[in-house]
C-alpha cells in the first residue's frame, strides 16, 4: 500500500506540489539521507573518501551545470572552468588568511561574475554557437592560470590548500570534508528540486522551450537567461572550491582541464536533462564506469592469463565506456532517470498495466 | 452587448497611428489606424496574408514598425519589447499555437501569472519560507481560471499530449492568468468544430463581460465576428479597407471585391492546377 497514488486526496495546494507525494518516495529518500550521514561510522574510510566524497561533489556540479542545460537549455562546455574559478579564487583566499565560509561565497561570486561574461554571448547565439563560446570559454581560463604564476602558484603549478576551519571545526582527515560535501550537496539538491516548483523554475523553462512566447508572457529572455548563466556559475564556483579544499588539496591547472567539463556535459545527458535524480546517477555512471571497466579488465586478464598488452588494458576500459554511453543514448534519450521512472511507474500500478501512461 | 456607448471616446485603451511594415521588398502594412476602445470587442479580418498578424506582432512588440507609434493606455510602447509590454497588462495568443512543451497544462497557465510574480533564486531555495505563500496564491487564481475555461481534467497532463482544440484553450486560459486590460487573439477559433467554436466564443464575451478586458479579435469565421464584435475592421493587402459596425463592414462592396478577388485568384488557381 506504500506504492499507491490511489487514494491520495490533497485538500492543499501545497500538499499537492510537495517534493516526496508518495509514501514509497519518502520512505526511500529518507534512507538515503540515513545511509549517507550514518556513512563516516558504517563505511570503509577509504571508501568514504575516494568514492562517496567526490560522487556527492560530482553530482553537485552536474546539478549546476543541469541547471543551465536541463533547466533553462543554454548548452555549456566550459563548466569546468567555471569550477576552476571557484577553486582558485578561494585557494588563494584562504591561503592570504580569508576565512572559508567568506572564501566560499566569494569564489561563488567570482565565477557567476566571469561566468556571466561569457554567457552573455547567449543573448545572441543559440546551439552550436553557444557552444564554441562556452568552450572558448574554458580555453581562455585554462591558459589564463598556467600562463599566470601568480594564479598557479609558480614554477611548480601547484597550490597547496592550507588547513580551514567551516563554522568553528577544522575540516581535516576524511569525515569533515565528507560532511561539508553533503552539506553543500544538500543545498544544492533542495534549490534543484524547488527549481521545479517555483516561477523561477517556470520562467528558464519557458525560455527553454520557446524564447518568443516567453516574451509574450513578460518573461524578459535577456534577463532570465543572465540569471541562468550567474545561477549556474555561482554553483560550479562553489562546487569547484569545496572540491579543492576538501577532496583535491593540491590544486594544478590540469584539474579543470576540457576533460572536466565533457566529463559533466555527459552525466548531465547520461543522467537526464532537467532531473535532480539524473544528476547523481549520471555522476556515478561516468565516474565509476571507467574505474569498474579497470577492475574488471585486470581481473580477467590476471585469471585467465590473457596475454592482453599493457597498452590495450588502458584501452579496453576507454572504449566500453564510451559505447555504454552511446548505448545509452540510443536506448534511452532521457537518460537513467528515466530509466528508473519507467521502473517506478510500472510498479506504481502493478497489476493493473493498462493505467500506465 | 454594445458597450462602446457607455463609455466616452476618451477612454481608448490601444491606439495605432500609420503603421507602417515591410518584409524586404513586401509592405505588409501600409499606414494602418487602429483603435481599440474600453470594454469594445474589435474584430480585426481580412484575406490571408493581409497583414493582420503582422499588425498583432507591431502592437505586442515582436516587429518594431518602420514607421508610426503605437500608444497603449496612453504610453507610447512602439520600441518596447514584447515583456515590457506584456508588464503593462497586454496579453496575446498565437495563430500557431506556442505553448510550452514539456511542462503540464498546470505550469502553462500559471507562467501566466509570471508578471504578477516575484521569481528569485534565493525564493527558491528558501521555498518554504519565501516562495510557497506566493506560489499558493497565484495557484488559486490560476485554478479559478482552470474553471472558467473547463480545463479541470486535464490540468495535470503534459500540455504537448492534450488534443489540439484543447491545447487552444489552454493558450486562451495563460493569456487570462495575466489578467489583462487588453487581449489579443490571434484566430483563436482556427481548427476547430462548431462545438468548440461556440465554447471559445462564449468564453471570449465572459472574459470581456466579467474580467474588464478589452479584446482585438482576429478570426476568420465571419459569423463569429459579426455575432461578437462591437467593431470591426478590415484590411486588405496592408491597408484599411473598411471599419465600422460589423454588419455594415461586410457589406461594403470594397471588402466584398477583397474577399471575391480572393475567391476568384483561388478559382483560378484551382483551374490551373487541373488544367
Ligand atoms: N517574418 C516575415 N518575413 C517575411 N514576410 C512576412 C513575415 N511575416 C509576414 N510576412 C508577409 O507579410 C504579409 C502579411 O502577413 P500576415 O501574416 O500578417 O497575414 P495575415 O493577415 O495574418 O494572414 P493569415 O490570415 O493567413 O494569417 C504576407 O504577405 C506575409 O507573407
Ligand atoms: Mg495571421
Amino acid at each position: 500500500m506504500l506504492y499507491r497514488q490511489a487514494g491520495i486526496r490533497h485538500r492543499r495546494y501545497a500538499a499537492e506540489r510537495q517534493l516526496w507525494p508518495l509514501t514509497f518516495d519518502r520512505v526511500l529518500v529518507g534512507g538515503v539521507v540515513l545511509f549517507l550521514l550514518a556513512a563516516p561510522f558504517t563505511l570503509d574510510r577509504l571508501y568514504l573518501g575516494s568514492y562517496l566524497l567526490p560522487w556527492l561533489l560530482w553530482s553537485s556540479a552536474a546539478l549546476g551545470l543541469n541547471l543551465l542545460m536541463g533547466g533553462a537549455g543554454q548548452i555549456h562546455l566550459g563548466y569546468g572552468a567555471v569550477m576552476a574559478i571557484g577553486a582558485y579564487t578561494s585557494v588563494h583566499l584562504v591561503r592570504s588568511g580569508i576565512p572559508f565560509e567568506l572564501a566560499l561565497v566569494l569564489a561563488g561570486m567570482t565565477s557567476a561574475a566571469l561566468g556571466i561574461v561569457f554567457g552573455a554571448a547567449a543573448l545572441r547565439v543559440k546551439g552550436l554557437y553557444l557552444a564554441m563560446s562556452t568552450l572558448a570559454m574554458q580555453y581562455i581560463i585554462d591558459f589564463t592560470i598556467s600562463h599566470v604564476p601568480g594564479i598557479s602558484g609558480g614554477t611548480q603549478a601547484s597550490l597547496q590548500v592550507p588547513r580551514v576551519t567551516l563554522l568553528g571545526m577544522p575540516v581535516t582527515g576524511e569525515v569533515t570534508p565528507y560532511y561539508v560535501a553533503l552539506g553543500l550537496c544538500a543545498v544544492i539538491t533542495l534549490f534543484m528540486l524547488n527549481v521545479g516548483r517555483t516561477s523561477f523554475g517556470r520562467a528558464l523553462a519557458a525560455i527553454r522551450e520557446k524564447d518568443y512566447a516567453a516574451e509574450i508572457i513578460g518573461v524578459g529572455t535577456f534577463k532570465y537567461k543572465l540569471l541562468a548563466f550567474w545561477v549556474s556559475s555561482f554553483i560550479g564556483g562553489v562546487v569547484g572550491a569545496v572540491l579543492a579544499v576538501c577532496y583535491l588539496r593540491i590544486v594544478t591547472p590540469d584539474q579543470f582541464h576540457l576533460d572536466l567539463s565533457i566529463q559533466l556535459v555527459a552525466m548531465v545527458i547520461v543522467g537526464g536533462l532537467g532531473s535532480v535524480l539524473g544528476s547523481f546517477f549520471g555522476a556515478a555512471l561516468i565516474l565509476f564506469a571507467p574505474i569498474f571497466f579497470n577492475n574488471a579488465i585486470g581481473t580477467l586478464a590476471t585469471q585467465f592469463g590473457l596475454g592482453i598488452s599493457t597498452d590495450l588494458r588502458s584501452h579496453i576500459p576507454l572504449m566500453l565506456y564510451g559505447a555504454l554511453i552511446i548505448l545509452f543514448l540510443l536506448v534511452e534519450p532521457l537518460g537513467l532517470a528515466k530509466i528508473y521512472d519507467n521502473v517506478r511507474k510500472y510498479f506504481l500500478v502493478w497489476p493493473f498495466r493498462h493505467v500506465r501512461k | 452587448m454594445q458597450r462602446t456607448d457607455s463609455s466616452g471616446p476618451g477612454d481608448i485603451v490601444l491606439r495605432c497611428r500609420d503603421i507602417e511594415r515591410s518584409f524586404g521588398g513586401l509592405k505588409a502594412l501600409k499606414a494602418v489606424n487602429l483603435e481599440i476602445r474600453k470594454g469594445e470587442i474589435l474584430g480585426l479580418v481580412g484575406p490571408n496574408g493581409s497583414g493582420k498578424t503582422t499588425m498583432v506582432n507591431v502592437i505586442t512588440g515582436f516587429y518594431p514598425p518602420e514607421r508610426g507609434t503605437v500608444t497603449l493606455f496612453g504610453e507610447n510602447i512602439t520600441r518596447k519589447r514584447p515583456h515590457a509590454i506584456a508588464a503593462r497588462r497586454m496579453a496575446r495568443t498565437f495563430q500557431n499555437l506556442a505553448l510550452f512543451r514539456g511542462l503540464s497544462v498546470l505550469d502553462n497557465i500559471l507562467l501566466g501569472r509570471h508578471v504578477h510574480m516575484r521569481p528569485s533564486a534565493i525564493a527558491t531555495l528558501f521555498y518554504w519560507v519565501w516562495a510557497l505563500r506566493e506560489e499558493t496564491r497565484h495557484r488559486r487564481v490560476v485554478e479559478e481560471i482552470i474553471d472558467f475555461m473547463q480545463l479541470q481534467d486535464i490540468r495535470n497532463e503534459p500540455v504537448e499530449v492534450v488534443p489540439l482544440g484543447l491545447q487552444k484553450r489552454v493558450e486562451l486560459a495563460r493569456a487570462l492568468a495575466a489578467e489583462p486590460k487588453l487581449l489579443v487573439l490571434d484566430e483563436p477559433m482556427a481548427g476547430m468544430n462548431q462545438e468548440e467554436k461556440e465554447y471559445i466564443t462564449r468564453f471570449i464575451l465572459d472574459a470581456r463581460d466579467e474580467r474588464d478586458v478589452s479584446i482585438l479579435l482576429i478570426e476568420h469565421h465571419m459569423d463569429v465576428v459579426t455575432a461578437i464584435c462591437d467593431r470591426m475592421q478590415v484590411l486588405s493587402y496592408g491597408e484599411t479597407i473598411a471599419e465600422g459596425k460589423p454588419r455594415e463592414a461586410i457589406a461594403d462592396p470594397r471588402v466584398i471585391s477583397a474577399y471575391l478577388g480572393q475567391r476568384a485568384a483561388k478559382r483560378q488557381a484551382g483551374a490551373g492546377a487541373a488544367a
